[in-house]
């Protein structure tokens, strides 16, 4: 489903802005109690010739551990279009708190590779506005696809939650199910990730929300300390996965508990073959190195 | 200069050296077992880009992994176990210790290829060309990929020798006292950084002033140099331009072109130019930036394989890897140049094949500067070298200038250190296969690089 009513933008919208203009959105509704209605905006929106900065992709790839070719990462892509889909939920009509919103969940289809010299268009919406037992949930669905061409090279959809908003009629608070057991495998790697974390990825993918940036940033949002990105983690999964992969595959990722700065995570990734030896999937799962905790899971598939 | 021969196997054996000129011990074929052949099915480079430019913030990783991943793409090795992959780079961060098998884990490769890292200056990847082709021909291995690597953008910095004694102490002291004790020594020019310089370690001087000392002891003109340089540039222009390039090259960070070319440079522009090394010799400087190679940053790599490999997986068998040789002189105390070693190891490595210099088709001899080729050459022609130092009966022999560097060399295409073997081996295979036969044999082509600390690589290739 892709909305009709298209609003294309005249470049990149501002990510800081987009910050500072959530945040006074949200002082404006606490204090006028005023809403913006049940229903997802019917608008799209679309910036067209976008060009990844070459430097960028470099400290982006040197940062997540990719091979520093040509070749955008599918994680690359979901940041270089993350301003486009933070915009769709920062608009005047869209029903939920664009601060506080939680990332459950990101799939990515990579159908054919991007280039950095590849002029790309990007739109974004909203769909899907629906329950959950802790709030409301909502998919953003992004689409890349060179400039002029109508085949999508690239489609992420993440699910986000606006933990204890209820709107009327969609859902009722619930009690959480009993959480899965989780028994820790045995590592294939273990990441040292010090305070500095979300900074460095805050620098390559322009993503400051403040409660990856320090501490005090992420306490004045009521967190106990700064966050990793969780986009961040699962890129990182996705490079360690490797070239195995190719130019056409499947990336998901279901986030479950943050991970605090600083942390051991410790991952394991499990690659099934086919018959002729070929790669087919890598299923991966990280967990907190000392407490056992999972953290994300997902897997990396052949298309 | 001393008189003594190279090659002559004693210090004074002037006898020997008249009879068997040039020669090393020669083999006894009949006794060595028949070896299979090693043949070159092609190579793949990313464009040389003057160094701070396209590929600044690109590690020598980076640029390995993408000279690999073109080739990979090229000839259908995804997934392939290689029997092994070598190669190298001069300027090398500690924490590339394993550079080549990192960039293999990187690429679409098998992880289950092997690889080793190799150094031998600017002869890397010519080394590696040749210690892979020897172990395909005794059966070792089936297919192997060579390959070299090299950033003067990225290039390691070290800390100083003062600071680094003080942070290993500082590691082994144990209790306060002694930790400030340690700190107490650390001196304000300790925290000035080392970087790399291309400067010879036992001499001082850089390769520069080293060349500029040959190139007036074999009494090279500017207008020589700038000649050579000119056609370097002109020959380069005039293969990209007949597509010469397209299957030898993968684009990287929007580069399609050595970023080095100047296509449109001309003998007025380049007579121009300023000297920047030999000004303080006596005779007039010669060597200016137009006719000596920038420093550069680029990668190469070159897939090998034994016959039955290349037929087996359907791939071109461009030409074999007949034989290599390696020389070293003694520059330090200035009996030979430091970049001259090319001159006694081609003689060497011809005797050794029966060959002399009119049984060659294209010569590839690397242009470190201008006046390196032209000292070379004049070496070769020259009768009292060729007696006293050759140990033949006069000069080696003279080439003929026009199968020189056809397609342009290190002055136009730049030369990043250990990626240039490779982008010869690969050019001269293609420019062989193309040639195929003539006067009933194949093709061949002689490759001749210079390197640091005196040293020089030599192969013969020739068309399969």
């Amino acid at each position: 489903m892709t909305p009709a009513q298209p609003v294309i933008l005249g470049e990149m919208p501002s990510l800081s802005k987009l910050y500072v203009n959530a945040a006074a959105t949200a002082a404006r509704r606490r204090v006028l109690g005023t809403h913006a209605g049940n229903g997802l905006p019917a608008t799209r929106h679309e910036v067209r010739g976008v060009k990844a900065a070459v430097e960028n992709l470099t400290a982006y790839q040197h940062l997540i551990g990719e091979s520093a070719s040509d070749v955008l990462p599918a994680g690359f892509v979901h940041a270089l279009a993350f301003p486009l889909a933070m915009s769709v939920m920062n608009r005047d009509d869209f029903p939920l708190p664009l601060l506080g919103m939680i990332h459950l969940q990101n799939r990515v289809v990579q159908s054919e590779p991007l280039r950095f010299t590849d002029a790309l268009d990007i739109r974004s919406w909203s769909e899907d506005l629906r329950g959950h037992r802790a709030g409301t949930q909502l998919d953003v669905v992004t689409e890349v696809r060179r400039t002029g061409e109508d085949a999508v090279s690239w489609r992420g959809v993440s699910t986000y939650l606006a933990k204890g908003v209820y709107l009327p009629g969609i859902d009722k608070p619930s009690a959480a199910p009993a959480p899965a057991a989780f028994s820790a495998p045995d590592p294939t790697a273990l990441w040292q990730l010090g305070v500095d974390t979300g900074r460095a990825y805050a620098a390559v993918s322009g993503d400051f929300n403040p409660i990856h940036l320090s501490v005090l940033s992420a306490k004045a949002l009521g967190m106990r300390r700064s966050i990793a990105h969780g986009m961040y983690l699962a890129s990182r999964a996705l490079a360690d996965v490797g070239a195995a992969k190719g130019d056409a595959f499947s990336w998901d990722v279901s986030f479950e508990a943050p991970v605090f700065l600083p942390a051991r995570v410790a991952l394991d990734i499990n690659t099934t073959q086919g018959d002729d030896g070929a790669w087919q999937r890598s299923d991966y799962v990280a967990w907190n190195a000392r407490s056992g905790r999972k953290h994300f899971s997902g897997s990396v598939a052949a298309l | 200069m001393s008189v003594n021969g190279q090659s002559a196997p004693g210090p004074q054996d002037p006898a020997r050296a008249a009879t068997t000129p040039a020669a090393g011990p020669v083999p006894d074929r009949a006794a060595t077992p028949q070896l299979r052949k090693a043949v070159i099915v092609g190579g793949n480079r990313i464009p040389f880009a003057r160094t701070g430019g396209a590929y600044t913030k690109s590690s020598n990783q980076d640029m390995l992994t993408a000279a690999l991943d073109g080739l990979i793409a090229r000839y259908g090795l995804q997934d392939e176990r290689i029997g092994e992959v070598a190669a190298g780079a001069v300027l090398k961060h500690s924490r590339d210790f394993n550079l080549t098998r990192e960039a293999v884990l990187g690429s679409a490769l098998s992880a289950e290829t092997p690889a080793y890292d190799l150094q031998q200056a600017c002869a890397t990847g010519l080394e590696t060309v040749l210690g892979l082709a020897n172990k395909i021909k005794l059966g070792q291995i089936d297919s192997a990929i060579a390959g070299g690597v090299d950033s003067a953008s990225d290039a390691p910095i070290a800390v100083s020798e003062g600071l680094r004694e003080v942070l290993l102490d500082l590691n082994r002291a144990k209790t306060l006292p002694q930790r400030l004790q340690v700190l107490s020594r650390l001196r304000p020019k300790d925290l000035a950084p080392d970087a790399p310089s291309t400067g010879e370690p036992r001499t001082g001087l850089s390769m520069g002033e080293h060349q500029a000392l040959t190139t007036a002891q074999w009494k090279i003109t500017r207008e020589a140099q700038d000649e050579l340089a000119f056609n370097s540039h002109r020959n380069l222009a005039a293969a990209y331009d007949a597509g010469f390039f397209d299957d030898l090259l993968t684009p990287y960070r929007g580069l399609a072109r050595d970023s080095n070319l100047r296509a449109d440079t001309s003998l007025e522009k380049l007579a121009a130019l300023k000297p920047v090394f030999g000004k303080s010799l006596g005779s007039a400087a010669t060597m200016t930036a137009g006719n000596s190679t920038p420093l550069t940053d680029g990668a190469s790599t070159v897939l090998l394989g034994s016959e039955e490999w290349a037929d087996a997986h359907d791939l071109p068998k461009l030409a074999t890897v007949v034989d290599g040789e390696a020389a070293a002189v003694d520059f330090v105390h200035g009996k030979d140049g430091l970049l001259m070693a090319p001159a006694f190891a081609v003689p060497r490595l011809l005797a050794r094949n029966g060959l002399t210099l009119s049984d060659f088709d294209f010569f590839e001899i690397h242009e470190a500067f201008a006046g390196t080729v032209l000292s070379t050459l004049a070496a070769w022609e020259d009768e009292e070298f060729g007696r006293t130092r050759l140990g033949l009966d006069g000069a080696f022999g003279s080439i003929d200038r026009s199968k020189l560097n056809v397609n342009g060399s290190s002055l136009a295409a730049g030369h990043p250190f250990a990626a240039t073997g490779g982008r010869i081996v690969a050019s001269l295979a293609k420019m062989l296969h193309a040639k195929g036969n003539v006067d009933g044999r194949p093709a061949r082509g002689l490759i001749s690089i210079c390197a640091a600390g005196g040293q020089g690589v030599v192969a013969i290739l020739e068309a399969h």
